[in-house]
């Protein structure tokens, strides 16, 4: 493994940590976002346009 | 949430159903990082049938369809959240909603499955997304091995976690 890769994975760990630490009531607020982006992700056209051409 | 939160509590002031937790996604998301998910699963304990052994889910679907509430396939939407209602179906469910953590969201107290149960109860399911669930579980650290293994030794799911082990975890360290 590089140290580029090693950079990029230890940030990712510290990230997971840091949002592992937050209390319930903020991280269901992140849920809540993730939620609307993955339902807006799912009513986009582009991703309708994927759907039909597999 | 706290909204959706509210409304289960409200229930449960009134006798709808007993005991609940939060499990899934969001009973996970207690213990690690937030995940995107599109419902809330509660574990909930119910009234018998009269005069039968058998639980229904009828007085939680007769006090929110009262109230507004819509049923959308096996969920019902309350206050933008859709909610599946789970009855225990074993020893493992009974024992988690028995020893389900208190917390509170926003000032709103609930009670969430142990990391623990969840654990164990990823496990019993096995679908590729428990699978993931109980990796990260594994990683975060915050479970308990002695409890874990006394759950699993109960339950009978400790060559489920070996083979688990073997197929995901070896050569990990």
């Amino acid at each position: 493994m590089n140290d580029w890769m090693r950079t990029i994975l230890e940030s990712k760990r510290a990230t997971r940590q840091r949002l592992q630490a937050l209390p319930f009531s903020e991280k269901l607020k992140l849920v809540e976002k993730l939620r609307d982006r993955s339902l807006a992700i799912a009513r986009s056209p582009l991703r309708r346009q994927q759907h039909h051409k597999a | 949430m706290k909204s959706t939160l509210e409304v289960i509590n409200r229930m449960q002031a009134e006798g709808i159903i007993g005991r609940y937790a939060i499990g899934g996604a969001v009973g996970a998301t207690f213990y690690l990082e937030p995940f995107a998910t599109l419902d809330i699963d509660i574990l909930v304990s119910l009234r018998n049938v009269q005069g039968s052994a058998l639980l229904s889910l009828s007085p939680v679907y007769d006090y929110l369809g009262s109230r507004g509430y819509k049923t959308e396939k096996e969920y019902i939407l309350i206050e933008g959240w859709p909610v599946q209602f789970l009855p225990p179906r074993d020893s493992l469910d009974d024992e988690g909603l028995q020893q389900a953590l208190e917390t509170e969201v926003e000032g709103v107290p609930t009670w969430v499955i142990t990391a623990e149960h969840l654990t164990a109860m990823a496990l019993k399911t096995g679908r590729a997304k428990d699978f993931a669930r109980l990796l990260q579980f594994v990683e975060s650290g915050v479970l308990d091995a002695e409890r874990l293994d006394n759950i699993l030794k109960r339950h009978g799911l400790l060559e489920k976690w070996e083979q688990f082990g073997v197929k995901f975890l070896r050569g990990d360290k």
